[in-house]
Order: structure tokens, then C-alpha cells, then sequence
């Protein structure tokens, strides 16, 4: 790299020691070349390149891969030259022939350490798509779950016990045909299970049960549930296929079958068991689901929520924004010194997520709706002071002028003059938070802040997505009404 | 009659707004108040109805000493002394009525007013002020729908509903084109000449204080540096006028003064 100086400048300065400084501090050259706010700028840069590398490597989350890292130690050992290039060509006072190629090598070290430690993945983010499909569609059409019919049933139970009991009095006793009703009769009634044996690779057929019932209705299908002596109920397979079968034209069925593969783990003695035969005749009466009432009372709850955080919230934020405006509390230093005392505590108020002061709230006075009231007034108190203040800070001073000209008294001046330019923005900034407070009392539940949040941070995590979509419909429109309806009254009332 | 004596109002900053101001205003005249900004002009109007405290002096208005009012004798003269301004300083989201009505309030029941309650008897007087202003179409109009023009007018309306005797009028026509400069003016007038209102009104426009004003007082540095009556304004030319102004508003001046004949 041919490095001269031009001939004639005097404010020439040597390249060489442009080049030495910048060799051991990119950025000290063009300082030295005068170039100081650049400079300074190329400096911080490199010692945080310099310092990410280092913790990158030290990182324990992340392996660094190898590739990565000679990326980084090029990009910046690239930038070192770089550095020392332009600040000899500085010195110089010559024309610089790559500037950007600083800035090239400077994103490019950025973007491939942060693709690495924020483990972006394009592969697993295109390939892995499909297992959103069943979460995705459950959430977005829930309304399976929305609704329950009642279930009319045809259905008869035996009982059937393991292993054979000693004493044959024991024996459960088989009812058999029943005046118009349903029945179901084993054979034998007392058995042993199916075992798989390993060694085998086969299933070992436990006791051959006949099962015969009667008093179904004719030529329609029967489901067979087998639930054990803890109350775990089976479907029971048989040859690879569930056991079911198709009453005839006289309602009777029977079905052969082996004894299902049930654990009998450390049991001891002998365990009943109970054997179903059911037929679903048809859903009939539509009815609203469990899970979609709970929703419907959540949703209302959290509209309360909102409801009281943003009443408690304007009552505690009116006195407080008059203390927060600097127009009226720029009279004397006592005034001014409350006015920003006043101010930082509402910014470290407001700067405190509402999810936050949840969870402090949950602390305070246990999880519920109250909690999540609590969080949301705190934060309210502090936006709603703030919005109000700047309200009282942008009246006209004109109409009070105007007001005490006509000879009024200082409550008729506050009441003609300053309450009507007030109030507007007033309700503006109060139907605009409780709009918020919709939203974020939908979320402090997550929290443990009662309210539809909560239920719906629990269908999550019992992977009952259908529930979980049904909250999110309510949540959604919701805050759509909420939106639109506090949107229509502002541009009415302002 | 009002006179105005020895009139000094010092600033808290220092600035000497006023500087020991001597005038009488006869019943029935027309005062116009000419200066360049700053010369005081604004100070002196607020200092008539105590809307700035004068530091000094005596404003006699009928025997009274208005400088020396306190509390309730004080809004009991405001009542009598009306004033339109500059920037019109309605209530902007509040209806064209109630900006009227306000007029009134020196004269109700300071209660009424947390009630927002006007007798009937003054909503006859608002409607009879809105019609002599040609404003009945406009009265429950919110006062920032309303022109410039429209606006001053509501503001001499809340005047009138005040039933002043004398009119401070601040730049009254200085944010409005010349046209309805001359209208609003020409109400002016109208009161001046019709209802024997006393009227003290600072101007920028040589030939709209030639047309309408029987007097002058000319302002600079607070100091009064101009009386003349009427015919003193006919006879002064505008090289007079700029003497009071001085000489960095020549070509303002000027300006002004031809752009305001059309």
C-alpha cells in the first residue's frame, strides 16, 4: 500500500503513526488524523468485537461453532486492517477507496454472532411448521368444544374378577336377560390377563371370555369399555382390533374374546373389574359446554377487571396530575422539586410492566381477580397522571384571560374556563386506558390475576387447545368491541 | 370618563413595561393605542382591568380608583369593562352559546356555575347579542368551528352581555384579513357610537386608526410619545406614524399601510 503524504498540506500528519496507533487501537489513527468523532466511534466498536468474541467463546448456552468463529476472528481481524488502511490514508489527506468496506465487515461480525446466539434455525422454522397444524386449527376453530349434547345411552354392566378367587362364592355373579333391559353376562366371570411375553415376541392369551348381551337396541353398533379396579377404563383389543360388535334383530350380541393385557403390577389378591357394553343412540340438546361458560363468566370477569382498575385509576390520577403539572407547579422551587418527585415515581411506575406489578400483586393478596385489579390501577394511576398533567399543561391561557375580564369569581374562572378545556382530553385519555386495561387484564391472568388469563394459561398447559382457542376468540373480540367502541366515542366527544 | 395616572408597571423579570403613562379618555371617545410590539401597548389594555397589576399609579374610571379594587369591587368593575383580544381566547370546545352566556357570569351566583346554570332571562340576552353580531346561525356551533371573523364577534357578543361601558379591545383586527378588519371595526363603532361605549383599542394600520378612531396614544418603550385628537390623526402622515413606530418598522410600516387600502 503505497502511503505518501501531499505534498504542500501543513496540516499533514505522518500515515506511519497513523497506521502504528491504529495497529494497536483501530480508531487512535484517526483521531491522530483528526477524524476524532470517528475516531472515538471505531473504537468502542472494535473493543466490543473484541469483548463479544470472548464471551461468545466463554458462552456455555450456545456452542460456538467453528465456522462461526472464523468468521468472527476474520470479519475482525479484517476490520483491524481496515481501520489502519483508512486512518494511514487519512493522515495522508488521500481519497479513501473502500469506505463501506468498514461498515460491510462490522454487520457482518454482528449478524453472524447473532444469528448464532439467538440460534435462528431457518431449517427447523420451515421443516418443523406442520407440528402448529393441530395446535393451529384447534385454536382457530374451537367451537367442537364450545358446545355439549346430551348423550342418550343403551348401556349394561358386569363385573368380572382377577385372578379366580379361592373361594368361589367370590365369583362375581352374572345377572343374565332382565325384564326390557339392557344386560351383559361374562363367561367364565373370574380369569387371568394377557401377557406379552418378550421372549416370544407374542402376545400370550389370557382366559377366553364369551360375552353375551341382550335388551340393546336391534342392529346398532356396541362399544365394549373395560375399567379396572383403580378406575382406569380401556377399550379392550382382541387379535389387534378393538372388541365391538353390532347387536342383532332381536338386541342380542356375542362377542368371543381373550382377556385384555391389563398390569396387575403389585396387586394383591383378587381385584373386580367392570365390563360396560354401551350404544350411543344419538346426541340430542345442544347445550353450552363446560369449558365455553367458564370462558363467558372469565371474559366478563376481566371486563370488570378493567372496569375497576380504570375507576380506581382516575380517582387516585386526577389529584395526583395536578401535582404533576409543571405549568402549575413551576411556582417555587418547593413546588417544582414535588413536581419532579412526583414525575420520576409515575415513570418507574409506568416503566414496570402491568405482567410485573402481577406478580408482586399475587404475592400481596394471593391469586385472583383482585391481584390482577391491583396491577392494572398501579399502572393506570401512572399513565392516566402523566396523560392528564400534560392535558392541564396545554390549556390556553387566553379563555381564563377572557373569563376573569368579564368580571367572574376565581371558581367561575376554574369552572367556565379551565374544566371545559380540560375535561375533553380528559375522557379521551380515560375511555383510551380502559380500552388498555381490556387488553391487558386478558393477560395478567397469566399471572395468576383471575380472569380469562388465567383459565387460559391453564388450557394451555393441559394442551386443551380447543378450550384455549374458545378464551382466545372471547380475548379477541373483546378488544375488538373495546377498540372500536372507545375509538367511536373519542371522535365524538373530542 | 377614564384617566389614567402616572401609570408604571414593572415586570418581575425587570422589564419596565410601563413608564409613568398619563392619559384621559373622554365618554364616548374612540382611543386608538398605536406602538410597535413590545412598546407596551398589550400591558397597558390589562392594566385598565387588572388583568396585569400595575406596579404604580391611578386608573380612575367614573371616581373609582379601578388600580386599588380589591376582590369582589373588583369583578363589580370588571363587569363594566369589556375586553375582546387578539386571539378571540374563546372557549374552543365549548358551544357558541355558552362562550356568550359566559359573558354573564359577573353577574350570577358564583354556585350557579358548578351547575352550569344561566337564568333564562340571560339566554334571552345572549340570543338578542348573537343577532346583533349576525351570529343566530351559528349558536350551538363549538366556537373553533367558526372563522376568525366569526369568532371576534362572538367575543364582542360575550362583551355585550357584560353591558360594559367602556371596551378594551386588544389588536382586535391583527389576525384577521383587511376585509373583515373593517367589519369588525365597524361594530366597534357601532357600539361606540350607538351604545356611547367607550372604546380603548390598540391598532397596527394607519388608515384603519385615521378611519375609525377619535384619538390617539402613541406608545414606545412604554413611554407615551404621541396625543392627538382627531384631527391630529387626520394630519398625521404616515412619516409621523412611523416616528412613533421608529425607523426599523419603515418598510413594515409601509407595507402595511398600502396593503391595507385594497
Amino acid at each position: 500500500m503505497a502511503i505518501s503524504s501531499k505534498p504542500g498540506s501543513d496540516l499533514k500528519k505522518s500515515p506511519v503513526v497513523a497506521g502504528l496507533l491504529s495497529l494497536i487501537l483501530p480508531g487512535a489513527g484517526h483521531y491522530y488524523a483528526g477524524k476524532r468523532g470517528q475516531g472515538v466511534l471505531l473504537a468502542i466498536i472494535a473493543v466490543i468485537m473484541v469483548g463479544l468474541t470472548f464471551w461468545a467463546r466463554g458462552l456455555r448456552e450456545v456452542n460456538l461453532r467453528p465456522d462461526t468463529e472464523l468468521i468472527l476472528i476474520v470479519t475482525t481481524v479484517g476490520f483491524w486492517l481496515w481501520a489502519i488502511a483508512a486512518a494511514a490514508l487519512h493522515a495522508a489527506q488521500r481519497p479513501f477507496f473502500l469506505p463501506m468496506l468498514g461498515l460491510v465487515l462490522i454487520l457482518g461480525y454482528f449478524y453472524v454472532l447473532g444469528w448464532q446466539v439467538t440460534e435462528v434455525d431457518l431449517r427447523r422454522f420451515f421443516g418443523e411448521f406442520s407440528d402448529t397444524f393441530d395446535i393451529f386449527s384447534k385454536v382457530i376453530w374451537p367451537w367442537d368444544a364450545a358446545v355439549e349434547y346430551d348423550i342418550a345411552n343403551v348401556s349394561a354392566t358386569t363385573q368380572f374378577a382377577n385372578p379366580c378367587p379361592t373361594n368361589t362364592a367370590e365369583i362375581p355373579a352374572q345377572a343374565g336377560a332382565a325384564n326390557g333391559k339392557a344386560w351383559v353376562t361374562l363367561d367364565p366371570a373370574c380369569g387371568e390377563f394377557s401377557i406379552y411375553d418378550s421372549s416370544k415376541g407374542a402376545v400370550q392369551v389370557g382366559t377366553m371370555l364369551t360375552l353375551k348381551a341382550g335388551g340393546l337396541k336391534p342392529n346398532t353398533h356396541v362399544d365394549v369399555l373395560w375399567t379396572d379396579a383403580l378406575g382406569q377404563q380401556y377399550r379392550p383389543r382382541y387379535n389387534g382390533a378393538s372388541v365391538e360388535g353390532t347387536a342383532d334383530a332381536q338386541g342380542n350380541l356375542t362377542i368371543q374374546f381373550g382377556a385384555p393385557q391389563i398390569e396387575t403390577g403389585t396387586q394383591v389378591g383378587t381385584a373386580l373389574h367392570t365390563i360396560e357394553v354401551r350404544q350411543e343412540l344419538g346426541r340430542s340438546n345442544p347445550h353450552m359446554s363446560e369449558d365455553m361458560e367458564l370462558a363467558l363468566n372469565r371474559i366478563i370477569i376481566t371486563i370488570f377487571q378493567a372496569l375497576m382498575a380504570t375507576s380506581f385509576g382516575i380517582v387516585l390520577a386526577v389529584p395526583i396530575s395536578f401535582i404533576a403539572a409543571r405549568n402549575l407547579m413551576a411556582g417555587s422551587p418547593l413546588t417544582l422539586a414535588i413536581y419532579y418527585a412526583v414525575r420520576f415515581v409515575l415513570n418507574v411506575i409506568r416503566s414496570i410492566e402491568p405482567i410485573i406489578w402481577g406478580v408482586i400483586a399475587v404475592v400481596w393478596v394471593g391469586l385472583g381477580p383482585f391481584a390482577g385489579v391491583i396491577a392494572l390501577t398501579l399502572h393506570t394511576i401512572a399513565s392516566l397522571a402523566k396523560l392528564y398533567s400534560e392535558a392541564i399543561e396545554s390549556i390556553e391561557s387566553g379563555p381564563i384571560e377572557a373569563i376573569t375580564s368579564t368580571g367572574a369569581s376565581p371558581v367561575q374562572v376554574v369552572m367556565h374556563a379551565i374544566v371545559p378545556q380540560v375535561i375533553p382530553p380528559y375522557v379521551s385519555f380515560t375511555i383510551y386506558r380502559w380500552d388498555i386495561n381490556v387488553r391487558l387484564a386478558t393477560i395478567i391472568g397469566l399471572v395468576g390475576g383471575g380472569g380469562i388469563g388465567q383459565i387460559l394459561y391453564q388450557y394451555i398447559g393441559q394442551s386443551r387447545w380447543q378450550s384455549a382457542g374458545l378464551c382466545v376468540w372471547l380475548v379477541a373480540a373483546t378488544v375488538s368491541v373495546m377498540d372500536y367502541a372507545s375509538a367511536e366515542i373519542r371522535k365524538r366527544f373530542v | 370618563m377614564l384617566e389614567v395616572r402616572n401609570l408604571t408597571t414593572v415586570y418581575q423579570d425587570g422589564t419596565k413595561a410601563l413608564d409613568n403613562v398619563s392619559f384621559q379618555v373622554p365618554d364616548g371617545a374612540f382611543l386608538a393605542v398605536i406602538g410597535l410590539s413590545g412598546s407596551g401597548k398589550s400591558t397597558l389594555l390589562r392594566c385598565i382591568n387588572r388583568l396585569i397589576e400595575p406596579t404604580s399609579g391611578e386608573i380612575m374610571w367614573n371616581g373609582t380608583n379601578v388600580a386599588a379594587l380589591k376582590g369582589s369591587e373588583l369583578r363589580m368593575a370588571r363587569r363594566e369593562i369589556g375586553m375582546i383580544f387578539q386571539q378571540f381566547n374563546l372557549v374552543k370546545r365549548s358551544s357558541v352559546m355558552t362562550n356568550v352566556l359566559s359573558g354573564r357570569l359577573g353577574y350570577i351566583n358564583p354556585l350557579f356555575s358548578l351547575i352550569n346554570y344561566f337564568p333564562a332571562d340571560d339566554r334571552r340576552r345572549a340570543l338578542a347579542a348573537l343577532e346583533r353580531v349576525g351570529l343566530t346561525d351559528k349558536i350551538n356551533n363549538r366556537a373553533d368551528a367558526l372563522s376568525g371573523g366569526q369568532q371576534q364577534r362572538v367575543g364582542i357578543a360575550r362583551v355585550l352581555m357584560q353591558g360594559v361601558k367602556l371596551l378594551l379591545a386588544d389588536e382586535p383586527v391583527s389576525s384577521l384579513d383587511p376585509v373583515l378588519a373593517h367589519s369588525i371595526l365597524n361594530q366597534l363603532e357601532t357600539l361606540n357610537r350607538e351604545d356611547k361605549i367607550t372604546v380603548v383599542c390598540s391598532l397596527h394600520y394607519l388608515d384603519l386608526v385615521q378611519r375609525y378612531s377619535s384619538q390617539v396614544l402613541g406608545l414606545r418603550d412604554g413611554k407615551v410619545v404621541f396625543e392627538g385628537d382627531n384631527k391630529a390623526i387626520r394630519q398625521m402622515t404616515p412619516e409621523r406614524f412611523k416616528e412613533i413606530y421608529g425607523e426599523e418598522a419603515e418598510l413594515v410600516g409601509a407595507g402595511k399601510l398600502s396593503g391595507a387600502e385594497h
